[in-house]
């Protein structure tokens, strides 16, 4: 059997160590993550299970000389790796008698070495499917600049990239079934071909989509899925995201694309959150083809794909939420084992802030806080599956520290809890407070105004006010919020554009 | 609880920007947060390495490596070599460490005697765990044995329970 974790790494031991060092590795391992004590957590049972696994294999004379000899045998010297370096909002906390909250900022950061790598050198080829709506809202400008987008990208594409096309109103009919891009001239004929008709049905199309695309699943491909629609799916929005769970699992990734202003944001956001994807609002027809055409752009460049992290919090500490930086700003979820991040590109980190609550009454001391793995495969690499592992702990001290938080900590909070205002206030609004709504709101006008942000402060005073003599937001005001308030923590607004 | 200043609601510790009204619990806070626009995220790694944690990775050919052990009066000052290896020299072994942190209590506090390395490569300093019994920790983060971190200006590393701060001058 080939074991494709290392299991040193996972028990955070040396090459040499000896079988009491492993033992005792172990032993102080499952102190935290065994399901006996830790239950709540997920990713601490799908951690045990490695560091199990692990555990096993090390102790077996015959499989650990048989694992190291093809670790000596692979060799180090080519391979490329990534690495995850976390930094705590606070390196010693005080004890306290109530609950309080730490930040981790956990990154992952690309081999230094891939930077310089040529583009063309590296191996990272597409598996790409477009799943376009053609529903009859879409008729006119969209549609075309949605044809005029896909022209470009198939340009975009060669002979080693496999493209599927999908095109699905309340039917969904395979317009390009999943083929290298060889003859580009027939492609963009066939896709010329879309005309707009009926309703929108998602989950049609999805499953049509990932079924083309898991036609050439494959390892060193970037399995990706683009979701392009301007409506509301009625009834099968359950079933759309369990085939975007089954996606994640396969190894397919699933961005969502929301043009104009009926379309479900909170449902888009789901897929793509669950699958490592990225959910975005595209507010004007003219920027469908910039928007696409960049978001293909990026996928090629990707060093490592698939990757995706795990988060095992000590038995009484609680992971409140994750949210995703860089490259693209995107809520997480915390309720599955494993948090899907996407491709990690060669020239820039995933960046993730995880907000963790500390129980009360910590004893003084140094204490274990999180253990944080991030796998991921990297596509030049011949033995794809990488991993690295983070093991946090802190120091419970009663003599406070001066030390200010580091400021990439603060600057990115900072903006996020602009985006969690506006979300709090949907909350409200959703339970019927308007007068809370209503306050939010403001509160968030008069956060926006003070960094800066002029325009998106009129918006939200308007919408503050439209929800005080309607008790609703205007769709696209709704939408606007969320995500610029999002897209303030990619820095600059051009960033997109690029 | 720390109470907001500007909406008075109660937030928990450790919170930085009011849960409420999202103003800064944080005195300093204020002037990070309006800075002109944040760099773009697409400039080389090696740029937002030195913009996300606590200072440079940069270390010069001429500079010299600062480190505050808690509780000791004085700094220890040093121009590292190629490799140092710090740890607790001990009569019964032959081997002996370039630095040696008896006189701090590395016994009581759980330092290996041969604990961790600090190692020169080109302008950065990397720290590498060499297979400590109580492990080694870069701001709060175990170390691997053997694969070596970064080390950068401000770093707090833990030889098992001894906590040093990094400076580089």
């Amino acid at each position: 059997m080939s074991f494709n974790i290392d299991p040193y790494l996972t028990l955070g031991i040396g090459r040499d160590a000896s079988t009491e060092e492993i033992k005792s590795a172990y032993r102080r391992i499952a102190r935290r993550l065994h399901p006996d004590v830790n239950h709540d957590s997920l990713g601490a049972t799908s951690q045990f299970q490695d560091v199990t696994l692990a555990y096993e294999l090390l102790l077996d004379p015959i499989r650990r000389r048989e694992y190291d000899s093809q670790y000596n045998r692979r060799g180090n010297e080519s391979n490329f790796f990534f690495n995850l370096r976390v930094t705590p909002s606070k390196r010693s906390i005080m004890p306290l008698k109530e609950p309080q909250v730490v930040y981790l900022l956990a990154e992952i950061l690309p081999d230094p070495r891939a930077r310089d790598q040529d583009q063309t050198q590296r191996e990272s080829r597409l598996n790409l499917t477009l799943v376009l709506d053609h529903s009859n809202s879409m008729n006119g400008t969209r549609l075309d600049k949605v044809k005029v987008a896909a022209h470009q990208i198939i340009e975009q594409l060669n002979e080693h990239d496999i493209l599927s096309v999908i095109a699905f109103n309340d039917r969904a009919e395979v317009i390009i079934a999943a083929t290298p891009v060889n003859n580009k001239q027939s492609l963009k004929a066939k896709i010329s071909m879309m005309s707009a008709s009926g309703g929108t049905e998602i989950f049609n199309g999805l499953s049509k989509g990932i079924e083309q695309n898991r036609r050439f699943l494959g390892p060193k491909l970037v399995n990706h899925v683009v979701l392009l629609t301007d409506g509301n799916t009625f009834g099968d929005q359950d079933k759309c995201l369990d085939l975007a769970r089954e996606a994640a699992q396969q190894g397919i990734s699933i961005s969502a694309m929301g043009l104009g202003q009926e379309w479900n944001d909170e449902f888009l956001d789901e897929i793509a959150s669950i699958t490592g994807g990225t959910s975005s609002y595209i507010n004007t027809a003219n920027a469908v083809v910039q928007f696409l055409n960049d978001h293909v752009r990026n996928l090629s460049n990707a060093f490592a794909e698939r990757v995706r992290m795990s988060i095992a919090t000590d038995p009484d500490v609680k992971i409140e939420s994750a949210f995703k930086l860089a490259p693209h700003p995107q809520p997480l979820t915390t309720n599955e084992s494993h948090i899907q991040l996407g491709s990690l590109q060669a020239t820039r980190l995933i960046s993730v802030l995880l907000q963790f609550q500390l129980p009360a009454n910590m004893p003084i001391g140094f204490r274990s806080v999180a253990r944080l793995v991030a796998y991921g495969d990297i596509l030049s690499n011949q033995q794809q599956q990488f991993q690295a592992l983070s093991d946090i702990s802190l120091e419970i001290t009663d003599q406070p520290s001066s030390e200010e938080p580091p400021v990439a900590i603060l600057d990115a909070l900072g903006k996020l809890t602009l985006y969690r205002m506006q979300e709090r206030a949907q909350e409200a609004l959703a339970t019927g407070d308007i007068q809370e709504a209503t306050r939010r709101l403001e509160n968030l006008a008069t956060r926006l105004l003070a960094i800066g942000e002029e325009s998106l402060a009129h918006e939200a005073r308007a919408e503050a006010l439209r929800v005080a003599h309607t008790s609703n937001l205007s769709d696209q005001g709704r939408k606007t919020l969320k995500y610029q308030t999002r897209f303030l923590l990619l820095g600059s607004s051009e960033d997109k554009a690029e | 609880m720390i109470a907001c200043q500007y909406c008075s609601h109660q937030n928990r510790e450790g919170v930085m920007f009011c849960e409420e009204c999202g103003q800064s619990l944080h005195a300093v806070a204020e002037r990070t947060i309006t800075v002109s626009p944040t760099k773009r995220f697409d400039q080389s790694v090696a740029d937002l390495a030195a913009k996300v944690t606590w200072g440079t990775a940069r270390f010069g050919h001429d500079a010299f490596i600062i480190i505050h052990i808690r509780d000791a009066t004085e700094p220890i000052i040093l121009k590292p070599s190629e490799k140092l290896v710090v740890g607790r020299a001990d009569n019964t072994s032959s081997t002996k460490p370039d630095l040696d942190l008896t006189p701090f209590g590395a016994l009581e506090k759980g330092v290996s005697r041969i604990h961790a390395a600090v190692c020169r490569s080109e302008d950065t300093l990397t720290l590498v765990d060499m297979g400590s019994a109580n492990g080694t920790h870069l701001n709060g983060q175990r170390l691997v044995p053997d694969q070596p971190r970064i080390l950068r200006d401000g770093d707090e590393i833990r030889l098992g329970k001894l906590v040093a701060h990094v400076y580089f001058k």
